[in-house]
């Protein structure tokens, strides 16, 4: 009888094992080169995750920056092997990795899933421009930034200036703060070595975006030449930025917490590492504009993409693990470590975001430029046309061309390379 | 009658399996691809289209790619001579023994185990505006500068030059001193005798003796110097304006930014051909002289 029992239990738990449901295997590919301790995070999170979820195996991959991330889906995919399941991807890259069928849609996972809906009408508008194409919606934004200017509050109250209001004030400022032609500190900084981004609140500040659609460009739109003449007019007339292209993309953060530059045009997602460092009070405000009290900002970061080729069942998985990354305590956390930008209302609303907006209240402003903000860059092949007038502004910041003339060029040639699209 | 020999065959075989697997198979795709127009992100070009020479056609007619292609031109006239003569004259003098030459040699070599992008961000810092160390030091000599290296278009691909410069002269130092001490003394010895000295005894009788190192070090400072691509990244992303833009560079934006794989392929070919005509060219010259 004993020998029976045992051999019913052995056998209960064999067909146990071979009717178990099969792990679901999904990976996550997250660009690294982000100045906050988010691999921790992602990895703590993921293992509370498949703790609770036994049926599913997640592999974090982290890679360099957004375009080794692109680079690792595109040979998957066209290797013919499987490309991570999902993949945080700059969030202007929709049109180029939808034409070329990396991406997969997430209509069906978002009706399906439980509270799927709901959670896709939650995030913010604002970051809501690049998930839909073709009237269907392909990534959901993960870490969102926006563009800003920070500025030394304690030197402008210590030299009696107020917060720039407009450009005008801006130049003065940036003037004022100037000691020794920049020797010793400049006014203000604006990283242009890929310069369409931080360009584009100046665009947007003299009153059009830089585009309109994906495939349309204005760079020959009057505001647009006026918005490059103000940027050379901060070196030329005002003396208070260094002339021509600034590559500073990496310096100018520390430049400006180490005293060296009173107000840098930026990323939110430097909020965290700037306020680390710097031993003074900061303000953070969207960039004035052209017209007195105006503000302008742009958005930018990178959204959270499902890659094709992948079973229902790995489908269903990723979209689930994506629901909980983006769950609106973990967006406040993501946000408090690093200074993105929360991009759902809900995580707006937590107590998380709002007991550290008391103790930054610099994080509201960041928050508040986003009622200002226009859309990034983004059109049908995206690297040519952002090639095209990254290198026409950079020939106007230098001086080898004319404002106009650079302008004219960079439409005519954009319009060329998106000839093919319309 | 004699058996054919297998063995010779077998012996080979996993090399040439390999040969073809990597590097003749790709070779072939890559000829066939810069054939056809095969654009992903466009829907009606995702499959290829026979295009013939037009991926060709396209590159020579797209300011971008001539900009590309005088960039490499500049860089690769200006940095290999400069790698050349300087590894070889670190080479002589470090090669006698003297005090304190294994720190020099040491000193020399260090930056050959830096990844690239570690010695780009290194450059990075010392190129910076105003408080650089590289325009400090040429304040010293009188600079008045701030002068900005990577965001001036007429700097900043000397500023890739420089990292490049400062990062392979040692490397390409250690060829020419293993050369110099297999030389056979007897023959400096006996040219010294002779009445040779000084600039005549290096050009008439080392330079020739170690003719098989030069060609080498040029054939690897030439192809290191097309695959280099990681301090464009780092240091100037091909700005400003285009101008420090190289072609490897290129072909990464042709086929992953803008998914253009016929293009990039032609890119491919074009480099490819450059290499190939450098190397034969080179090699042949040098055995014209062994003759």
């Amino acid at each position: 009888m004993r020998r029976l029992i045992a051999i019913s239990v052995a056998l209960v738990f064999c067909l146990g094992a071979a009717f178990a449901a099969p792990k679901v295997d999904i990976s996550l590919a997250y660009p690294v080169a982000v100045d906050a301790p988010i691999t921790a995070m992602l990895k703590a999170w993921t293992q509370d995750y498949m703790a609770s979820h036994p049926d599913v195996k997640v592999t974090l991959i982290f890679s360099g920056g957004y375009p080794d991330v692109k680079t690792a889906v595109e040979t998957a995919i066209q290797g013919g092997a499987k490309a991570p399941t999902l993949a945080v991807m700059l969030a202007t890259d929709v049109y180029d990795l939808v034409n070329a069928k990396y991406v997969d849609s997430l209509d069906d996972l978002a009706a399906r899933a439980p509270g799927g809906e709901a959670f896709v009408k939650d995030f913010l508008p604002a970051y809501m421009g690049n998930s839909r194409y073709k009237g269907k919606l392909w990534s959901l934004p993960f870490q969102r930034s926006a563009v800003v200017l920070y500025y030394n509050a304690d030197l402008l109250r210590s030299k009696g200036l107020k917060p720039p209001r407009d450009w005008e004030e801006l130049g003065k400022d940036a003037e004022a703060l100037t000691v020794d032609g920049g020797a010793t500190r400049w006014g203000i900084e604006i990283p242009t070595e890929n310069p369409y981004w931080t360009f584009q609140p100046l665009a947007i500040g003299a009153g059009k975006n830089v585009y309109t659609d994906d495939v349309t460009v204005n760079f020959d739109a009057p505001e647009v030449v006026d918005a490059v003449q103000f940027y050379n007019d901060l070196s030329q007339k005002y003396k208070g930025t260094p002339p021509g292209v600034q590559s500073s993309w990496g310096t100018s953060t520390q430049n400006f917490a180490a005293g060296k530059t009173a107000m840098i045009i930026h990323t939110t997602g430097s909020l965290a590492g700037i306020l680390k460092t710097a031993r003074f009070k900061v303000g953070v405000m969207a960039v004035p504009g052209r017209a007195p009290g105006s503000l302008a900002s742009v958005t930018g970061g990178g959204n959270l993409y499902l890659t094709a080729g992948h079973s229902q069942a790995e489908r269903e998985a990723a979209f689930a693990f994506a629901q909980y990354l983006l769950a609106p305590s973990r967006v406040a956390e993501f946000s408090r470590a690093t200074g993105y930008i929360p991009n759902r209302k809900a995580a707006l609303a937590s107590p998380a975001f709002k007991a550290w907006l008391k103790e930054v209240p610099q994080a509201a402003d960041a928050v508040k430029a986003l009622d200002y903000a226009g859309p990034e860059l983004a059109t049908q092949d995206l690297d040519a046309v952002k090639t095209i007038f990254n290198n026409y502004l950079q020939a106007a910041f230098n001086g080898s061309m004319t404002p106009q003339a650079a302008m004219d060029a960079a439409q005519k040639e954009s319009d060329k390379a998106l000839a093919d699209y319309r | 009658m004699r058996r054919p020999r297998i063995l010779p065959y077998l012996l080979v075989a996993p090399t040439l399996l390999f040969v073809a697997a990597f590097t003749l198979l790709p070779l072939g795709e890559v000829l066939v691809g810069s054939l056809f127009k095969q654009k992903l992100n466009i829907p009606r070009f995702r499959h290829p289209v026979f295009a013939g020479f037009g991926n060709f056609v396209d590159l020579f007619h797209d300011p971008e790619f001539l900009q590309v292609l005088a960039n490499t031109g500049i860089y690769v006239a200006v940095l290999i001579p400069l790698l050349l003569v300087a590894a070889l004259g670190l080479a002589f003098l470090l090669e006698e023994k003297r005090a304190g030459v294994g720190f020099f040699r040491l000193a020399m070599f260090h930056p050959t185990v830096l990844p690239m992008v570690s010695a780009a961000t290194i450059w990075m810092f010392f190129l910076t505006p105003g408080y650089g160390l590289w325009n400090q030091a040429l304040r010293f000599f009188g600079y008045a500068g701030p002068q900005n290296w990577i965001g001036n278009p007429s700097l900043a691909l000397f500023g890739l030059i420089l990292v490049a410069f400062w990062k392979n002269v040692g490397f390409l130092m250690l060829f020419f001193l293993a050369g110099l001490q297999n030389l056979d003394r007897s023959v400096v010895e006996a040219a010294r005798l002779d009445g040779a000295g000084g600039l005549k005894l290096v050009a008439k009788v080392i330079l020739p003796l170690i003719r098989r190192q030069t060609v080498f070090v040029t054939t690897i400072a030439f192809i290191g110097a097309f695959q280099t691509v990681d301090h464009v990244f780092v240091l100037t992303q091909g700005g400003p304006s285009g101008r420090s833009s190289l072609l490897l560079y290129y072909l990464w934006h042709m086929r992953f930014e803008r998914m253009d794989v016929g293009g990039s392929d032609a890119v491919t070919v074009i480099i490819i051909l450059a290499l190939l005509a450098f190397t034969v060219t080179n090699f042949l010259v040098s055995e014209q002289h062994e003759k």
